[in-house]
């Protein structure tokens, strides 16, 4: 059935047809699945330092990066883990990552905060707050003068979006017209900060107007709708009329880090979101509308269940690194 | 923890000292108080007494170089203490051999002693190290013209131009080169004092211009002074009064007028000397020594002469300190008792003058138109002209003769 | 030295040290489309002090960007242009404006092949009209080249001469890694000679330009000449000084200073950056580290600028950085005395 026949189907989702869905879905499944293998491995002792977990959150990741095609860029966070898994890396590698192993994609030398997949159009996840943003716009300055009509996709959270880096790129892309999509990922906090503290706007997307660029203010959990935005923001990109900011609401279950004890939210804020969870949302829309049954859906999760369990244990015995090639990828030969 | 013996501060402005003798050698027990060793200063010898009783250790051999003040020297170890602790300098000094014989492969322990194979205090930079290293040469040998003593490359090389070819690298100090006519005889290397008098004498010609005044003066009045003075001392249990104390007596009264010839040269600057602080030349021993009666400007003749003859004994008995014997403002030397008529001295640096006196003779001279016989000494003050001018010296010495002549008058 | 026999082969003509630069920039351009100019007022200005000058006309305002004055946006975005395939060339206007783009040069140009495995290279090239004698004042005339000398994943330069200006910065654009150039704004109007054809000067080789056999002066950019001119005064007086000019200071060619130093037996390093934690500081634990420190015959001195801002009153100026004058006292110093 296609389905378009489906009544009272939302036009987002209907937009996406089942083998979309069911790839978004699997990636959802990956993302958190991934997260939830990460968490355990280092409750368990076996990655070295700490990570920022983006559960709940993946219905942005994914939703976003689903209009993009195979050459486009992004450039991600320190929350990055999604991002990744959205354009396709492979959870071996990124768990050979985390364990700090030679097989990592970045050889153990970056771990969960640096990985990058540089051939694979993923320029780099990224330590510093903001730190992607003027990058983003060097990518579109190269997408532009090499006139190879690819976009570049930047992620940033809310607390970003205070540091000049991003006015200061936003302004650039802006008049340059570049083909850049900022997305700030409006998980509500940065680190400890809420943002009813830390903004004098109440909408990061509020802040576009400043820059002459469209600003969209989106449930981020929402996959069919920050899909729909997105495709329109990346065709606007790739046509050459310049940027757009898409801000997707969204929430962390988890603290900023491992070290976070949630000190500055309530239970209750967590439960609500939880309440909220994007791929059981988009599961119960996509049974409502009967597009797929519970058994196809159990299928998809446990398919990638299975497919991370596979990856940790590759990680697991991969070789560690020699330290007497500590500085061989210092310089460039 | 055996008791460190140090190259002691024995005089204020003393920063280094040289061992000019050692009265223990290695291996020797001594008591508490003995004599080990004599330290030279740059105005005397002074006698250093172990600290602690116990066996002397770790002696550094080495005599006549420059040695900071505080300088550990030697060690006493009380009874039954073990021999070699990592500090003791002669068990560093041993492995001076084998540490430079495979200085790359040492390992950390003789490393460590490697590190202090190079006396404490020495300074080289590392090229005069490295040079010493291939040339088998103690550096202690080296004397260093650099700042603070430094030793270069250069001095190393002109150490190792005048070392005699087939002469044992560890010699200490280049003996004195004989004569070469005259290669006989008996070679008696410099006492520490003679040395120290040596060097300030010569320095004394080269940098001071001396110049010479001589005055023939009565001392008919002084003599009888002197004869009244024995009595009234007798009286109170002071020693005679000698003409030297009489002398020094009298100049010390008349330099409060002429304070430019109680005063120093210094830089190019003169330093006029608020204390009169008279020294007076002593033979001891073959040397020359000068203690001082300090502030002698403020000294009766009854207390000056008691302070000349407790300078006297402890000189003889060598128990004057470095102050007592250095540091004077005008300096009287008096050859009188060794039938000496006149001579000129050499000032005692950085002092402006100095005055010496001969016999006192009876001698001819006119009086009122006859021919008398007078008791009659000559006089003759050395002056540095660089803070002295002629007219200065000679105003100082017909006061001289004034008060010689009439004594009383002044005192 | 391979550009020697260049310059023998080219004709005889004189540059300006900012001629030089824009002669450099120009032939780049020409040679590689990946290769673009930005910078504040870097078009049809011709650049704060002139360098980039006609370059706009000539390739366009697609290949040579003004930029808003967003120091740490433009320093990324050379990072963003560079690991997708570009050779951005960026001018930082003043090099104390650097300060704004530390985050993009330090965390994220020198690290990012490092911290992808080795999987990414960051081609770009910065360079940055800094140091003092202008009147500029403590915000426009600082030496900051030991701050990124300090980075690894970093190449930093400081040419002394037009031809090693255009030379160097060649090699720069070429080079698969960030390279940061900075140019003393005294230097700009110095002439000498240039060949006129692309010429490198390679990256990390110090430059004996006068030898000597009493003690080795080490310097680089402005200091560098500031040293040949006291050398020039000290062979009067009788002293042989041996000038090494740097070039680069990250990589620094420690073999010619260490093999200098073994024949002068004396080391004086002069540098316009503040004296404390500073080039000279690394150079002299350097050889002090080394097996040449057997072979110094004095200690090692450092002639740096003073522990202060550089202030505006010229003869204040004057003083706070090292001049001909007191290269020569120190020089003297360090061979008749031993010291400073």
């Amino acid at each position: 059935m296609s389905p378009d026949q489906k009544p009272n189907q939302r036009p987002e989702l209907a937009a996406l047809d089942d083998a979309t869905v069911a790839q978004a879905l699997t990636r959802m499944h990956l993302i958190r699945k991934f997260e939830e293998a990460a968490e355990a491995s280092y409750m368990r002792g076996l990655i070295h330092g700490t990570m920022h977990l983006s559960i709940g959150q993946e219905a942005s990741a994914v939703g976003t990066t689903l209009p993009l095609e195979a050459h486009d860029y992004i450039l991600s966070t320190h929350r990055g883990h999604g991002h990744c898994i959205a354009r396709g890396a492979e959870p071996k590698l990124m768990f050979a990552e985390f364990f700090g192993k030679e097989t990592g994609y970045c050889k153990g030398r970056g771990g969960s905060m640096h990985i990058a997949d540089v051939d694979g159009g993923n320029l780099g996840a990224n330590g510093i707050v903001g730190g992607g943003l003027p990058i983003a716009v060097g990518v579109g300055m190269s997408i532009k003068a090499q006139k190879n009509g690819r976009v570049c996709m930047v992620f940033f959270g809310d607390g970003a979006s205070n540091e000049g880096a991003f006015h200061e790129a936003l302004n650039m892309a802006s008049i340059w017209k570049l083909p850049v999509v900022f997305v700030c990922e409006n998980n509500k906090y940065g680190m400890s900060m809420d943002i009813s503290r830390a903004m004098a706007v109440t909408n990061v997307a509020d802040r576009a107007a400043a820059y002459a660029m469209p600003g969209h203010c989106l449930d981020g959990n929402d996959l069919a709708g920050v899909a729909a935005v997105a495709r329109e923001a990346i065709a606007r990109a790739r046509s050459g009329e310049g940027p757009s900011l898409i801000e997707c609401k969204t929430y962390r279950w988890r603290g900023h880090s491992k070290s976070d004890r949630n000190l500055y939210r309530t239970k209750e804020e967590i439960e609500e979101w939880r309440a909220q969870d994007p791929i059981r949302r988009l599961e119960d829309e996509l049974k409502a509308h009967d597009r797929f049954d519970a058994a196809a859906l159990m299928k998809l999760e446990e398919d990638a269940q299975r497919d991370i369990d596979a990856a940790v244990e590759f990680a697991r015995a991969c070789p560690d690194p020699d330290p007497k090639d500590l500085t061989r990828d210092v310089y460039a030969l | 923890m055996p008791v460190e013996v140090i190259l002691p501060k024995v005089d204020m402005d003393m920063e280094t000292g040289t061992i000019e003798a050692w009265h223990v050698k290695e291996g020797d027990l001594v008591r508490q108080g003995d004599t080990i060793f004599e330290i030279g200063t740059n105005k005397a010898v002074m006698e250093v007494e172990a600290p602690a009783s116990g066996a002397i250790r770790g002696i550094k051999l080495e005599t006549g170089v420059p040695i900071t003040v505080g300088t550990p020297v030697a060690w006493i170890y009380l009874d039954g203490e073990a021999a070699t602790t990592p500090s003791e300098p002669a068990a560093a000094a041993a492995s001076v051999a084998a540490a430079t014989s495979n200085p790359e492969g040492a390992s950390p322990a003789s490393g460590a002693s490697a590190a202090q194979s190079v006396a404490p205090g020495l300074r080289a930079t590392p090229l005069a190290r490295r040079m010493a290293r291939q040339n088998g040469l103690d550096l202690k040998a080296v004397a260093g013209t650099g700042p603070r003593g430094r030793i270069g490359e250069a001095d190393v090389k002109r150490h190792l131009e005048q070392r005699p070819r087939c002469a044992p690298a560890q010699e200490t100090r280049p003996a004195p080169v004989p004569a070469a006519s005259n290669s006989e005889g008996r070679l008696q290397p410099f006492s520490a004092i003679r040395r120290i008098v040596a060097n300030r004498l010569s320095e004394s010609m080269r940098t001071a211009p001396h110049f010479y005044l001589t005055s023939e003066i009565e001392m008919s009045a002084s003599r009888d002074l002197l004869r009244r003075l024995a009595a009234r001392h007798e009286r109170i249990g002071v020693p005679k009064p000698s003409i030297t104390v009489l002398i020094a007596r009298i100049a010390a009264r008349i330099l409060r007028d002429h304070p430019v010839i109680n005063a120093s040269a210094e830089g190019e600057a003169t330093r006029f000397h608020e204390r009169i602080d008279i020294g007076i030349a002593m033979e001891r021993d073959g040397d020359l020594v000068v203690p001082v009666l300090r502030d002698a400007g403020n000294m009766d003749m009854p207390a000056m002469t008691r302070e000349f003859a407790r300078l006297r004994d402890g000189m003889a008995r060598r128990t004057l300190t470095p102050a007592e014997l250095g540091g004077g403002t005008f300096t009287i030397s008096n050859l009188g008792m060794y039938g000496v008529d006149s001579f000129t001295a050499i000032i005692n640096p950085p002092q402006g003058a100095i005055l010496a006196v001969g016999q006192t003779v009876d001698k001819p001279v006119g009086r009122d138109g006859q021919i008398v016989l007078r008791p009659m000494a000559n006089f003759t003050l050395s002056s540095d002209h660089r803070i002295v001018d002629g007219v200065a010296a000679a105003r100082f010495m017909a006061d001289l003769r004034e008060a010689l002549e009439s004594p009383e008058v002044l005192l | 030295m391979p550009s020697d026999t260049l310059e023998a082969a080219a004709e005889i003509r004189e540059l300006s040290y900012a001629e030089a630069v824009r002669e450099a920039l120009g032939q780049a351009m020409e040679a590689d489309e990946r290769v673009f100019l930005f910078g504040e007022d870097v078009g049809v200005y011709g650049g704060a002090f002139g360098v980039s000058g006609d370059l706009v006309h000539r390739f366009g305002k697609e290949r040579v960007i003004d930029t808003p004055i967003s120091e740490l946006g433009i320093a990324g975005a050379a990072v963003g242009a560079a690991i997708t395939g570009m050779r951005p060339v960026l001018e930082i206007q003043f090099s104390d404006f650097v300060t704004l783009a530390m985050e993009q040069l330090v965390n994220q140009a020198a690290k990012i092949r490092f911290m992808f495995g080795g999987k990414a290279s960051v081609p770009m090239v910065v360079r940055l009209p800094g140091g003092s004698g202008t009147g500029a004042a403590a915000q426009h005339s600082q030496s900051l080249e030991a701050w990124f000398a300090h980075v690894p994943g970093l190449k930093v330069l400081q040419p002394s001469t037009p031809h090693d200006a255009k030379g160097m910065l060649l090699a720069a654009i070429d080079d698969p890694n960030p390279v940061l150039i900075f140019e003393h704004k005294l230097l700009y109007k110095t002439k000498g000679h240039v060949p006129a054809e692309a010429y490198r000067v390679p990256i990390g080789q110090a430059a004996i330009r006068r030898e000597g056999t009493d003690v080795t002066i080490v310097g680089s950019s402005i200091m560098a000449r500031k040293a040949e001119a006291a050398a020039e005064r000290l062979a009067a007086d009788g002293i042989s000084a041996e000038v090494i000019d740097l070039r680069s200071i990250r990589p620094i060619d420690f073999t010619t200073i260490a093999e200098s130093v073994r024949k002068t037996h004396r080391l004086l390093v002069v540098y316009e950056g503040v004296k404390t934690m500073g080039i000279g500081a690394e150079i002299s634990a350097m050889i002090a580290e080394s097996e040449v420190f057997d072979f110094l015959d004095a200690p090692i001195i450092r002639l740096g600028g003073a522990d202060a801002p550089i202030p505006y009153n010229p003869v204040l100026e004057k003083a706070a950085v090292p001049q001909e004058d007191d290269i020569v006292t120190a020089a003297t110093n360090l061979v008749r005395r031993g010291e400073a």
